[in-house]
């Protein structure tokens, strides 16, 4: 099956977000579609997954030309399309996400359930994975239901399947797992589309790149002649640094210290202290244990047990609202379910933290308000058109740089970050670090919560490494290298890690 | 004739933009073609001008008087709504506020005020004072009951809907208090031949309502607990307490027009006033544009949503619509309210 996308032409109203693109895939072949955000990569494959129209262009598969209006078009066509959002549903078993909408009926009328299973079974097979049809689909890790849902667009004989930021969510050893089910399928003559921000991936698991840029395509060619740096260049469209960023920086007095803390089931017996204007990192697989403990520290979790220490008094945390007026910030994970307000515009998300602040005569000052997240917007480089805009049309580098705002604007004594440059295009991840790196030189104690071994390597000053939620281990200075934080992350014992097996219960 | 033409599209483009998009636009002329249709269904067989005029006046004053008690409700149903829950026991609150203050008012042997010796207008004062306050603690059991509890607010106010009602009727019965003809003035008292007043208190808390939630700290933050709760309390909101508030602002509603009920008709039925008032409120809270989801809506809205439902009724009225068909339309307007904010969504 050889797939062709030729002269695409799209805009959405003034914006033109593609402009005459080029894109062909081959059986057999995985093709990396990279581009920072915003550059038009959502677009071309939602085109060819049939949920936009293209202006113009055409679309080929096989040399006859195709016109995809809806997603089942598309899906008739042998186009699989699995969102970076997974489209299952948790209280139903593998075998039912398999067959949703296309259930087999037995003579009677009812749920041939056996022959569902089969079948799914059958497809578990050819994907060379073991997973039990019957599992509920809750039970599963992120990489199973990848799986599944690579799986499901298996079944409907999709011969090309795109991924949209497949192993975003997924930890080291089930990216692994996902890549051993992809050579599989590449073996077997299925093209697919990688879409990814995460470049070794990219080197690891695919055959040919394409770099989309400002709604052009800018480079393509094969992965093997290129380096990260090479496919970070094209995206962006200038040289990236990849260098440590620590600076020397005097230390002040300790912030934040955590005694012996525990909460069931989530960390145990965790210490830690971090000073002003230090950079601490926290790292070590999804699951570990990190987000928790930080939200225990931000008051989420009344239940905790140890002692937290802020500037050396013993405070117990007993709610956010609590922790705030302590001094500690919090940027959460997962942008969207915790970190913005979609319903709101712009200027509010933007000073959500410090409404109480801005009250003058009962009410919040408008003026006020505005002064404070405009000085935010010009600190940050935040780019946006009107403050009264929605939260929603930012890019998602700006959005988050919108809640670093709101955090900034509260002025905390300590400011973690969990994951931060998470889906940031590369320019903002840079900004990201520049911010960070300077809150820290203006004498705020930070600590970065992160999963990319070389994001903690380049903005932390030292580590600390958790697994199953404990702390393994400490890395700075020279030792603080990718080898020894996945080593530590992975409790020294690589092997075990990746065998743990959720398919087959 | 081109130009024309162009500049007919353009106002038909503009005009159907803002329909879709701003749904007080829309709102606000859906409410607008009633009241032309109300003034062609009250007629123009009058002796003057200004005999029609009053006719008009009156009809429109007592459309507005008799929903004002809703209206007021309505304005609390909004908050309640925004934040993502919902209050199904206004009617029982009401019936019970205005049991507390027909007992502190009686002016027979056991009126409690009587007793102590207050009267006259110290008594009225005490009086709303007090029922106010017997709101505030119904709102604040329904929002412990919501945030300590944990309970969803739909079965939560189910469950106080029948205990509020049912408890007020049985301590009720056999007890028929008489309100003192001094307090009747409170809803009674006439402004150019009209009784204006309870409109007067609803466009009043109306208007204080639309500050409240468009510029104080509290009204934000419920609008970002309805719209992403999550983010709101890593935000360090305290959303229980802010929820809290919100059914207590509620229940403090809530009064204000069991008053205001009480004044009006000087008595309270236990068994039946009140009831429906949930549903009432909640059709005017849709209508007026809010989500249902939580996070969006507006006080101007809810007003309008009130008017138009009430305008809708006078209107079916005039026409000689049979009583039991009226309900249709009523809910009628509901669903079309929510189809067109369906269609918002989407674009």
């Amino acid at each position: 099956m050889k797939l062709e996308m030729l002269n695409i032409v799209k805009s959405f109203g003034a914006n033109d977000v593609l402009k005459d693109v080029d894109f062909n895939l081959s059986g057999g072949e995985v093709v990396a579609l990279l581009g920072e955000n915003g550059a038009g990569k959502s677009t071309l494959m939602n085109i060819l997954g049939g949920v936009v129209k293209e202006d113009s262009g055409r679309i080929l598969i096989d040399g006859k030309e195709m016109r995809f209006v809806k997603p089942l078009d598309s899906l008739d066509a042998g186009i699989g399309f699995i969102h970076q959002d997974l489209n299952l549903i948790d209280d139903l078993a593998v075998y039912e996400n398999m067959f949703i909408n296309r259930e087999l009926k037995s003579k009677y009328g009812f749920l041939d359930i056996e022959t569902m299973c089969e079948k799914s079974a059958e497809i578990f097979q050819r994907m060379d994975v073991k997973i039990d049809p019957k599992t509920m689909v809750r039970e599963l890790d992120a990489s199973y239901k990848q799986i599944v849902e690579i799986a499901r667009a298996l079944m409907m004989e999709a011969q090309i399947i795109i991924m949209d930021e497949p192993t975003t969510s997924l930890t080291a050893p089930e990216i692994k797992r996902v890549f051993a089910m992809m050579e599989t399928l590449k073996e077997q003559g299925v093209g697919m589309v990688f879409i990814s921000h995460k470049l070794k991936e990219v080197l690891e698991i695919c055959d040919r790149y394409c770099v989309l840029r400002d709604g052009d395509l800018v480079a393509e060619g094969d992965v093997k002649d290129v380096t990260v740096n090479d496919l970070a260049k094209h995206m962006v469209g200038h040289e990236v640094r990849t260098d440590m960023l620590q600076r020397d920086r005097k230390y002040g007095k300790e912030v934040l210290r955590g005694e012996n803390l525990t909460l069931q089931h989530c960390f145990k017996n965790i210490d830690f202290a971090v000073q002003e204007g230090e950079v601490l990192g926290f790292t070590g697989l999804l699951g570990d244990g990190r987000s928790e403990l930080f939200r225990t520290v931000f008051g989420c979790n009344k239940e905790y047990r140890g002692k937290i220490f802020l500037e050396n008094n013993k405070v117990r945390v007993k709610d956010t609202k609590q922790a705030l007026n302590l001094g500690i910030g919090y940027l959460p994970r997962n942008r969207k379910e915790n970190g913005i307000i979609g319903d709101m515009n712009i200027l509010e998300n933007g000073t959500v933290v410090i409404w109480p602040r801005l009250v003058k005569n009962w009410l919040i000052n408008r003026t006020l308000q505005r002064e404070e997240f405009q000085s935010k917007v010009e600190d940050l480089r935040i780019k946006l058109e009107k403050d009264t805009d929605r939260i929603g049309s930012l890019s998602g580098g700006n959005q988050q740089k919108v809640v670093l705002a709101k955090w900034l604007s509260a002025n905390p004594k300590v400011l973690i970050l969990d994951n931060p440059t998470q889906g940031v295009d590369v320019g903002a991840k840079e900004d990201i670090y520049d911010i960070i790196l300077d809150l820290a030189d203006a004498g705020m104690a930070v600590i970065v919560l992160s999963s990319e071994a070389q994001e903690i390597i380049r903005v932390c000053d030292r580590a600390l490494v958790m697994y199953h939620g404990e702390i393994k281990g400490q890395v700075s200075g020279d030792a603080m290298t990718e080898e020894n934080i996945m080593l530590l992350a992975t409790g020294g014992q690589t092997k075990e890690m990746g065998e743990i097996d959720h398919g087959s219960n | 004739m081109e130009v024309i033409k162009d500049r007919g599209i353009r106002y038909g483009r503009w005009f159907a933009d803002q329909w879709v998009n701003n749904l007080l636009f829309s709102t606000g002329i859906i409410l607008l073609v009633m009241l032309v249709l109300q003034t062609q269904a009250l007629g123009f067989n009058y002796d003057s001008f200004g005999d029609w005029f009053t006719a008009w006046i009156r009809n429109l004053t007592n459309v507005l008087r008799n929903n004002s008690g809703i209206g007021i409700i309505a304005l609390g149903m909004t908050f309640v709504i925004i934040s993502g829950g919902i209050d199904l026991a206004v009617g029982s609150s009401l019936v019970a506020v205005g049991a507390a203050i027909m007992l502190l008012l009686d002016t027979g042997p056991s009126g409690i005020l009587g007793l102590v010796g207050i009267t006259g207008f110290p008594a009225y004062v005490v009086a709303i004072v007090l029922g106010a306050g017997v709101g505030l603690v119904l709102g604040e059991f329904t929002g412990l009951l919501i945030t300590k509890g944990k309970i969803p607010p739909f079965i939560a106010t189910l469950g106080t809907m029948q205990l509020f009602r049912s408890v007020t009727q049985h301590f009720m019965q056999g007890y028929n208090p008489a309100v003192p003809r001094g307090f009747l003035p409170l809803a009674s008292f006439r402004i150019g031949n009209l009784m204006l007043m309870p409109i007067i208190y609803w466009i009043i808390i109306a208007v204080i309502m639309y500050i409240v939630a468009t510029r104080t700290v509290f009204g934000r933050q419920v609008y970002a607990i309805g719209s992403n709760e999550r983010t709101a309390r890593l935000s360090g909101i305290n959303v229980n307490r802010v929820k809290r508030r919100v059914y207590v602002l509620m229940g403090v509603l809530v009064s204000f027009s069991a008053i205001i009920q009480v004044a009006r008709i000087g008595s309270m039925d236990y068994a039946n006033a009140g009831a429906g008032y949930e549903l009432d409120a909640i059709a005017a809270v849709i209508v007026g544009g809010t989500s249902f989801s939580g996070g969006k809506g507006s006080m101007i809205g809810t007003v309008l949503g009130v008017m138009i439902i009430a305008v809708m009724n006078n209107l079916l009225n005039l026409w000689g619509v049979p009583p039991f068909l009226r309900e249709a339309f009523k809910g009628a307007i509901v669903i079309a309210a929510v189809l067109m904010q369906r269609k918002e969504k989407e674009i």
